[in-house]
């Protein structure tokens, strides 16, 4: 299996002028075509519930910080089929957005809140804090930080009983493409958690696809 | 298809001079007259009444007429017409005046858009007699003559003007001081064709030309826009000569040129933001600090709304002025223009000049940007590019082609199954084999986009023929196509399920793919890897590909990555390896055989340690999976081919790559080394 790699080296902060990028470097685990596959827990006060989620990544734009995909659930009950959304995603790059969202009903408060679940962003949250991150230096941090949206319904109607107002805050590990999230709907259960890994679909190893857009 | 920011003036086209007071007699209706060796005669006759007649017949019939033109060429109308001239400037009195008019109307219209009425105007010596009426007392032969010279100043075939000739420069400046606006059109043009390299723009500044043209920004209308027209042909791409206009009289003219685009007239303020967008071009400091930009922009949504010419031009400026700047699309999307161009865009009939300009303007906008992209689409205005595709006019369908091929780079929509639409990709398909290479290009290029298809199946486009013209097209003589229908059946096979990939795999054949990879052009080469390494993602079964035919695929890349020209090639090319490498025991052993006889055939160093050792990290990165998949312990036969790893020399690469500065490399390096120490009993 791969092994873990945890680093607890904070990243530095750039200080006067900037010789080179600060935001976070590619990764082949977060690229077009890569699948990812675990749970959401759902669970709210009457039960614990978790569904199966599997992911994948169509869309890559490091430099304008963009990536986008599809969601699927499984066993979900109110559905027949597996529900599928298409999200869009903001890599937290300091250039194209910062750890402060700025909408979807998400206060500073509530950004900081649920970027602080994620072990991963202590060394971070001083500084994000202050200035929302402007400042940090990414570009070598073994995390990638997200927000992802689903924007709509690829195979259900609206009226399927499930909604997509809220957005997930969504931390990705360079070293093994493990991804953790926290959805964020001010009406919906609080804290609800996806975590997710990287899948070789039956593979011993990881395969790669590509396509390239004219 | 390049979009300039040469403006021809309004007086670009022919025009029918008024009738002077010949005696009346009836004249057979144009059309009825036909061309015949009995003009040519009438052309030489002694009597000028007959010679003047024989002209107007001419002129009637050729104006706007190609055909008419090509048989009286050949009939060798134009010496005729040439030498009518010449005996004209030696007489006198009114009817030699209506001669030179008669006479030089003609000859502009042989020249008007028409190569061979050029070549026959310029064989015939009529350029000097031409020129030498620029000098007449009378106002009308000097504007016959300007107009004309202009129609053969637009052609490519027109000499360039010497201004090393005795008396050229005065002539220019005296063009360009008339208060004759043919005359000024004249001298805009001859400096618009004979400013072409730097050489030649720096010879008109030396001569004075660049302080007269700015002393007439502040002239009359015409000197005004001839000037305006001038300045953009002789700064253009040329930073001596827009440094100079720009510093001259500390900042005036740069000044004045701005003021001019607040003008009254809208063509003036068309030409003067040509000028500054032509600036701008030549660096963007010039601009700078100004708010410029932004003024800019606006001004050239707003002269989009203008009728005629002005209309026309504006959206050509405008994608002159965004193309290829984020920063530019964001400003024209925030002053509007996607909302100004599709409205127009759906009004209906458009003058294919115009339709054409809205079309690359719209291109332009949704050439980077997501949001322009979705705004546009919103509009509901996309039924009318793929209306487009099917026009007369070959300029306006390739402008479709490019505004589909940028709009099509949309994931989102993409991803919704949005393009892949019988009235999107059959008009496209057939424009694979439009006479017009470039459309076919770009064409190729929005289909390539399309079959990105995600979740959706591609059967349709197979159904529609789509997959067969690809494979067709692969073996086209031209590289670039080759190349292009290479990448849209990469794209095709992207994440494609088993069905998609047979019926591809079954068309373009293991052979014809194993030939392309070694195609003498690297870029054919790196999409016909990119495919094998498609093929062989996704699921388990279809590393079966890589062995079709007796591993001939296998092969092929084996032999690229040997060779490997490109950095582009070698990742694809290690991907297709790393791919097969993820699967079984024996496949994972097939790819280790391979390597270990490049490494053993010992002439080059084997590919494997050169790619970890390479300048590009996407290399290294790539060629790192491949080893993390041939040391996934999650197979029996892992600790062999580490053994075999090892002896190779690749553990040793990857110690010295634990503090590469790529941070994907460093990781890929941490799991390998730890998959390592797994089996290592060392």
């Amino acid at each position: 299996m791969p092994v873990r790699v945890v680093d607890s080296s904070a990243p530095s902060q750039v200080s006067g002028g900037n010789s080179g990028s600060t935001c976070p470097q590619p990764c082949t685990l977060l690229s077009v075509g890569q699948a990812f596959s675990g749970t959401q827990n759902v669970s709210n006060v009457q039960k614990d519930e978790a569904w199966r989620v599997n992911v994948r990544i169509q869309g890559f734009d490091l430099d304008h910080g963009y990536l986008c995909g599809t969601m699927e659930a499984l066993n979900v009950p109110m559905a027949d089929t597996p529900v599928i959304t298409f999200w869009e995603g903001e890599i937290v790059d300091t250039k194209n957005h910062t750890f402060f969202t700025g909408k979807w009903e998400a206060t500073l408060e509530d950004d900081i809140r649920h970027w602080s679940k994620f072990p991963s962003f202590s060394p971070l949250q001083s500084q994000v804090e202050a200035d929302g991150g402007k400042s940090l230096d990414l570009s070598n941090y073994p995390y990638i930080f997200m927000r992802w949206k689903e924007l709509y319904f690829v195979n259900v109607g609206t009226d399927c009983g499930l909604t997509i107002a809220g957005f997930y805050y969504v931390c990705f590990s360079c070293s093994d493409g493990s991804i953790n999230g926290f959805y964020y709907d001010p009406n919906s259960s609080p804290f609800q958690k996806l975590e997710l890994k990287s899948t070789n679909e039956g593979r011993s190893g990881f395969s790669f696809s590509s396509y390239q857009l004219q | 298809m390049l979009v300039t920011l040469s403006l021809p003036s309004s007086t670009s086209h022919e025009i029918t001079l008024p009738l002077s007071t010949m005696p009346a007699s009836v004249s057979p209706a144009a059309s009825t007259i036909r061309p015949s060796t009995d003009t040519l005669i009438r052309l030489a006759s002694s009597d000028h009444g007959i010679q003047l007649k024989a002209l107007r017949d001419v002129k009637n019939q050729i104006i706007g007429n190609r055909t008419k033109k090509l048989v009286y060429i050949k009939l060798g109308a134009v010496p005729a017409v040439a030498s009518v001239l010449a005996d004209a400037l030696d007489g006198s009195g009114h009817s030699s005046t209506d001669l030179l008019v008669q006479s030089a109307a003609a000859l502009g219209s042989f020249a008007c858009g028409v190569d061979a009425g050029v070549r026959a105007v310029l064989d015939s010596g009529a350029l000097p007699s031409l020129i030498q009426l620029l000098s007449n007392h009378d106002e009308k032969v000097i504007g016959s003559a300007a107009r004309s010279l202009k129609l053969l100043y637009q052609s490519k075939l027109a000499p360039k003007y010497d201004l090393s000739e005795n008396g050229s420069v005065e002539l220019l400046h005296s063009l360009l001081n008339s208060e004759n606006e043919n005359a000024n059109g004249l001298a805009a043009s001859i400096i618009a064709h004979s400013c072409k390299a730097s050489a030649e723009q720096k010879a008109f500044c030396l001569n004075g030309i660049l302080a007269k043209l700015i002393d007439l920004l502040g002239g009359s209308i015409s000197q005004r826009d001839a000037s305006l027209e001038s300045l953009a042909s002789i700064m253009k791409s040329n930073h001596e000569v827009a440094s100079q206009f720009v510093k001259y009289e500390r900042g005036q003219a740069l000044n004045l040129l701005v003021n001019l685009t607040n003008e009254r007239s809208t063509r003036t303020r068309l030409l003067a933001c040509a000028c500054l967008i032509t600036l701008r071009n030549v660096s963007s400091t010039y601009l700078r600090g100004r708010g410029t930009e932004t003024k800019l922009v606006r001004y050239l949504v707003e002269l989009l709304e203008e009728p005629g010419q002005v209309g026309e031009e504006a959206s050509f400026a405008l994608s002159s002025f965004i193309e290829d700047d984020e920063h530019l699309q964001k400003l024209a999307f925030d002053a509007n223009a996607i909302d100004v161009l599709c409205n127009h865009l759906q009004k209906d009939p458009l003058q294919p000049k115009r339709l054409e300009g809205i079309l690359i303007a719209l291109a332009r906008m949704c050439s980077r940007l997501e949001f322009c992209r979705a705004k546009f689409l919103q509009m509901q205005a996309f039924n009318s590019v793929s209306e487009a595709l099917h026009h007369d006019c070959a300029d306006v369908r390739g402008a479709a082609c490019i505004c589909m091929r940028n709009v099509t780079r949309s994931v989102q929509n993409l991803s919704a199954g949005f393009f892949m639409n019988e009235n999107i990709v059959i008009p496209l398909l057939e424009l694979l084999h439009d006479p017009n290479p470039f459309i076919q290009l770009e064409a190729l290029c929005a289909i390539s986009n399309i079959v990105v298809n995600f979740r959706t199946s591609n059967s349709s486009f197979i159904r529609w023929g789509g997959l067969k013209q690809l494979v067709q097209l692969s073996v086209s003589m031209d590289p670039a196509i080759r190349s292009n229908s290479l990448c849209a059946i990469r794209n095709l096979t992207f994440e494609a399920d088993n069905k998609c990939k047979a019926e591809v795999f079954k068309e373009l054949t293991a052979s014809s793919l194993a030939s392309l990879m070694s195609d003498p052009d690297p870029s054919v080469q790196e999409q016909a890897l990119a495919i094998a390494r498609n093929l062989t993602g996704g699921s388990l079964e279809s590393i079966q590909y890589a062995f079709a035919e007796g591993g001939i695929i296998l092969d092929a890349v084996q032999r690229q990555l040997e060779c490997a020209s490109t950095v582009e090639s070698g990742i694809q090319g290690i991907f297709v390896l790393s791919n097969v490498a993820s699967g079984r025991d024996a496949h994972k052993d097939a790819v280790m055989d391979r390597l270990l006889h490049n490494m053993g055939s010992g002439s080059n160093p084997p590919y494997l340690l050169r790619f970890m050792q390479s300048n590009d990290s996407s290399l290294r990165t790539a060629s790192l999976w491949l080893v993390v998949n041939l040391a996934s312990p999650s197979c029996m036969g892992a600790s062999r081919r580490i053994a075999k790893l090892r002896k190779a020399g690749v553990v040793s690469q990857l110690k010295i790559m634990v503090k590469d500065p790529c941070l994907d490399v460093k990781h890929r390096v941490t799991t390998i080394l730890g998959q390592y120490l797994t089996f290592d009993d060392s």
